[in-house]
Order: structure tokens, then sequence, then C-alpha cells
């Protein structure tokens, strides 16, 4: 009699514990779209809006494939509470979604993207309407259409968005959309004068206005104008790598293993071993390598080369960062948190994971396969405030007079003008100095050379180039370096 | 009993080989991996071609060495003289495979071929040996043997095992 009612008990509270399993898992909303419409370049990044809702709270899991990238979020989700991720995919052509709930079965959303060959024009204007400029691909944008990761801005070509617009632009969008006017892309703003917030006078190109245009074919005129004249590009995350110093350390530690494995055989041979000796050895030296590469320290590098106008309240920057594999595995390594939302894969064949923190919105580890002397680099691209001015003026044949028109005071540099090398003292605000043409000196390494190549290919008839300080950047690996290079006009 | 020193140096012989073996692959490793490494290009391939390369050198000697070796000093000595042969190359297979992106399976299976053959082949020079009873024509057919095994080590099984 005891055991049945044991067993009616347990069936039970079986049935009771499946019926509250039943009740916990949370029905989902997923839903995701595309920026730009879904449109963009091939090769180009651009943006995943992911919303996410649930009847009853609950934990969610979400992955994300596109091509070889995919990320993963752990959602703690409550009803009522819809939350948005914004994700910074390479341009597939389909972005698989998919929302797992706990104990849930899981559901599917697929993104296409468009891929132009044309150029893409963006036209965000409030009351509708479209816009031609021959050659471009055109597309009409609401402002949800715009994304709030400025990188995303590489899949379009060029964008008119008029003042309700901006307006209507939350607070990500808009800083994204402000950090590539600043980066130089082609943006016009159409009756910028009527905006409810207007932006800062210094957020344009260069340090300059945001372009503004008072009707739709004047913006046209405008973007069709700039078309005549090169924009300064960002610096190609290959070229960033290279100023990276080759690391051999791995290589080193094997080549030496190694050796002192031959030299160990090699005299033992002389004086003559016995057999069962002869084939320990290797066997036991073969089993010492896992251990000796588990031993070994994974070494990363990371690089940021960063660029700005004398004046302008925003630098450019992007960083390349490598990780060196020691063993066949799965590495997972965290992001540094003020880069990790510009973090992208280099290369979009890279087979690249990240890990999301749902609650910042940006990743915070990546994870990839590796192997010995396997290099896998990650990129990230973004911009920091920047207050350094700096004007040149000429002060005759012998000399340039240089003079620290910013607020703030600058450190020991290099000015490089006219294809050569001067040292740049530290400079207090207001402070000026003549630098003799005569101290000039060809560009050491390839910083200088670099700096120089594109202080001139900016047509800036000098550049200044700075140490970058990263020691407010936390997380950053220990052989962390990057450089500070702004343009200087003549006065 | 009194044939033990020359045993001895057979197999120590033999382990100067795969040592030099061993030693001369994982230098072209070593190198080509530094190479590609200063141009900033992936090196597991030069990783899986030294696999490649030292399994082929190595089972080619092997073959010449074994079926000659248990012929002419039996079916032990020609077991050890193989493996001491084969072995001087483990601690660099290890470097290379982690290097490559080889499964270990291919690794275990072609290093187990080996082993197998090293086995296997002292064992028909034995037969082969004690079938023939004149040691020079043994000598000579054995190493026409292990060189007939070499040839068709180079062309099908060599591509079935590294999947070329």
């Amino acid at each position: 009699m005891t055991r049945r009612r044991a067993a009616a008990f347990l069936t039970l509270l079986g049935l009771a514990l499946c019926g509250a399993a039943q009740a916990a898992t949370p029905l989902l909303e997923l839903s995701a779209s595309a920026a730009w419409k879904g449109w963009s370049r091939p090769g180009r990044a651009t943006e995943v809006d992911i919303r996410i809702g649930a009847d009853a709270a609950g934990q969610a899991t979400l992955d994300l494939t596109a091509s070889r990238l995919s990320a993963r979020a752990e959602l703690d989700l409550q009803p009522g509470r819809g939350q948005r991720l914004q994700m910074l995919v390479g341009a597939a052509e389909q972005v698989a979604v998919v929302a797992t709930p706990a104990g849930g079965a899981a559901q599917r959303f697929q993104v296409d993207i468009a891929r132009s060959e044309s150029p893409i024009l963006g036209v965000a204007l409030a009351a509708g309407g479209a816009a031609r400029l021959d050659g471009f691909h055109s597309i009409e944008l609401a402002a949800d259409d715009l994304p709030r990761n400025a990188a995303a801005y590489a899949s379009i070509d060029a964008l008119i968005v008029d003042a309700p617009t901006l307006d209507a632009l939350d607070a990500r969008q808009r800083d994204a959309l402000l950090a590539r006017a600043a980066a130089c892309d082609r943006i016009v703003v159409l009756n910028l004068e009527r905006a409810r917030r207007p932006p800062d006078a210094a957020t344009g190109c260069a340090g300059g206005a945001l372009a503004s245009a008072a009707s739709l074919p004047e913006a046209l005129e405008r973007l069709q104008a700039s078309l005549a004249t090169g924009l300064p590009r960002p610096m190609a995350f290959a070229g960033i790598g290279e100023l990276a110093p080759p690391d051999a350390g791995v290589w080193q530690t094997v080549a030496v293993a190694l050796g002192l494995y031959f030299a160990l055989t090699a005299s033992m041979l002389i004086f003559g071993a016995r057999l069962p000796l002869l084939l320990a050895l290797p066997a036991l030296c073969a089993a010492a390598v896992l251990p000796l590469l588990h031993a070994l320290t994974p070494p990363s590098q990371l690089v940021v080369w960063s660029e700005g106008a004398s004046g302008a309240p925003l630098a450019r920057y992007q960083a390349w960062q490598r990780f060196a594999g020691v063993r066949r595995e799965r590495l997972r390594a965290p992001l540094p948190p003020q880069l990790a939302a510009g973090a992208q894969p280099c290369d979009a064949r890279q087979a690249l994971h990240f890990d999301i923190d749902a609650r910042g919105g940006r990743p915070a580890a990546v994870a990839f396969d590796t192997r010995l002397f396997g290099r896998t680099p990650l990129c990230y691209a973004g911009t920091f405030p920047m207050a350094r001015a700096l004007a040149v003026d000429d002060g005759g044949a012998d000399s340039r007079q240089l003079r620290n028109t910013g607020a703030a005071a600058w450190p020991g540099g290099t000015l490089l003008a006219g294809g050569q090398a001067y040292a740049l003292p530290p400079l207090e605000p207001g402070a000026r100095i003549a630098v003799a043409t005569g101290t000039g000196r060809a560009p050491d390494g390839a910083v200088q050379r670099i700096a120089s190549i594109r202080t001139q290919a900016q047509g800036a008839p000098a550049g200044a180039l700075w140490p970058l300080d990263l020691g407010g950047v936390a997380g950053l690996p220990r052989d962390a370096r990057g450089w500070l290079l702004v343009t200087v006009a003549r006065r | 009993m009194t044939h033990a020193p020359s045993m001895r140096r057979a197999a120590s012989s033999a382990a100067v080989c795969g040592l030099a073996l061993a030693a001369t692959v994982a230098v072209w490793w070593l190198g080509s991996t530094r190479l590609a490494l200063n141009a900033g290009a992936d090196a597991s391939g030069h990783a899986a071609s030294a696999l490649q390369a030292a399994w082929l050198v190595r089972g080619s000697a092997l073959a010449l060495l074994a079926v000659r070796a248990g012929a002419l000093r039996g079916w032990r000595h020609g077991a050890g003289e193989s493996l001491a042969l084969a072995a001087a190359w483990w601690p660099v297979a290890v470097l290379a495979w982690a290097a490559s992106t080889l499964p270990w399976t291919q690794l275990a299976l072609a290093e187990g071929l080996l082993l197998a053959a090293g086995v296997a082949l002292p064992a028909l020079g034995q037969r082969l040996g004690a079938a023939l009873r004149q040691p020079d024509v043994a000598d000579a057919l054995s190493v026409l043997l292990g060189a007939a095994f070499a040839a068709a080590l180079w062309s099908a099984p060599g591509r079935w095992v590294w999947g070329g």
C-alpha cells in the first residue's frame, strides 16, 4: 500500500514538474532586418537588426550565421519587454537568425541581403521621394533603416538625409552617422538648419561643417561635385597589420626544442645507446611535445592606426589584432570592451564566432579554430574623441612656424612635411615653435613612411604623428601599440 | 652472441639514418614555415607536406632495409632496425601535426601502417632467407623485393593514406 502511494506521489510530482516546465517555456516573437533596406555591396559590412520578444520570462539563446561568421547571445527575456540587437555582419547573401528558448522549440528567421554591383545612394527623406545620381543605385530609406554601427556605412557610397529624419534617429544611429560624416563619407543633410538637434559645427569632413543643402537638386549637385575629388579613404587593414613587428617567438621555441631533441639523440648514438633506449627517447619526446605546447601562452599583437584633421572633434581609428596559435584548439579570446563594438573579420573567408553580450549589445569574445603557427587576425574600426589642433605657417625658406591652436598640450612626436620628418617637441596650448627646415630627415621606419605618404595623399601640406596613448583602453594585449596622425592645413 | 656488436651497429645505423631523415625534413619544414610566416601566409600546408614527405621517405627506406635485415639477421633484429629508423621522426611528427589541419586519425593510421610494415617486412625477409638458404641470393632478392615495395609506396598506397 505504501509503495502504491509513493508511486502515485512520484507520478503526480513528475506530471506537475512537466506542466511547470511547459508553462515556463516562453513563446518567442522573432524578426530581423538588414540595414539599408537589405542592400549592401559585395565584400562590405552591413548590420542586421534583430528584435525578439516573449510572452513569459525565461532564458533564450540567439544564434546568427552569415556565411562563415557566426554569433551567439544569451538573452534574459521578460514579458512585454522586447530586446533589440544590432550585429555587424559581412554582406552574405543570407543571414540566418535562430532563437531557442530554454527547453522550447527553435524559431528561425532568414534575412536576405541584396548585393549591388553599382554604388549605392541612400535617400532618407521623411516625406518620401526618390533621387537619382548617374551610375548609382538609389534606395529610399526610413529612419529605422539607418544602422547603429558606423562600420555598416561601408554598405553605401553616398547618403542624403533630411532634417526630420536626422531628428528621428536614435542616439546610436546619430552617433554612427556623425562619425561617418567626420570620416569624410559622402553625406549631405537637407535643410540642416531646420533640425531640432543640429550637430556640432565641427562634425563634418576633416573637422568642417556637416555638408548641407537647401534642396534635393542642390544635394545631388554637391554629391556629384564630390565625386570629382577623391576622399581620404581609411587605411587598408592589411597595411595596418604590416606595422606589427614579426613575432617569431613560438617558431624559435619549436626550433630550439627540436634542436635539443636531435642533439640528445645524436649524443646517445655516439655513446652507443642500446635499441630500447633509441626507441624510448623519441616516444618520450613525442609525448612531451603536447604538454610543451600547452605550456606556451598564445601571444597576441594589436596595432591601432588613427587619423584625424587638425581641430576635428573625432579621429577615425582602425585596429588590427593578431592571435598566434600554439596548438590545435578552439581558442576563445575576450575582446577589449572599448574596441569590441567595431570588431569584424579582416577577411570574409575567415570563420569566426562572436559571443555577444546581450546587455551591452556588442561582442564580448571571439572564438576560432587555431593551430601551431596559425595566425588569426581580427579587425576593428571606429572613432574616438580627439583634441589636437595645430597650425603650420611658412616662416620663410629656413623654418616653419608651428603653433598649438588647441586647448590641450600635446606630447613629443614627429612633424611630417614635404616628404621630410622633423622632431616635434611637446607644446603647451597657444605656444609656438620654429622648426628649421634643415633639421628634416627622411622618414625613418614603416610608421613614419606610411604617415608621410598618407599626409601627402590627403593633400595636406603637413601632418603630425604621435604614439597613441593606449593606457586608458582596457583589455589590450601586452604588445599593443598605436599612432595618431593629425593632418594640418597650411595657414 | 658473436654477432651482437654488428647487430647493435646495424640498429644504430638505422637510427642514424632515421635521425638524418627526420632532421632534413624538420629543417625544410621549419624553414618554409618561417618564410610563410614572414610573408603573412598560411603555414599549415607546409606542415602537411612535411608529414607526407617524411612518411614516404621513411616508408621507402624501411622497405629497402626491413626485408634485407630480416633475410640476413632474422625477424627480431630486422624489426628493431625498422623501428629505430621510423621512430626518430615521432617528435617532429607531433609538432607538424599540431601545425597542420590534418585529423589526428590520419597521422595515427600512417604511423600505424609504418610500424606494421616494420614488423611484417622483416618476417617476410626471414622466410625468404629460410626458403633460399643461400645468403647472397637471399640478399639480392630481398633488395629487389624491398625496391618493389618502395616503388609501390610512391603510387597507390601513399595517395590513399594521405588522401592525395
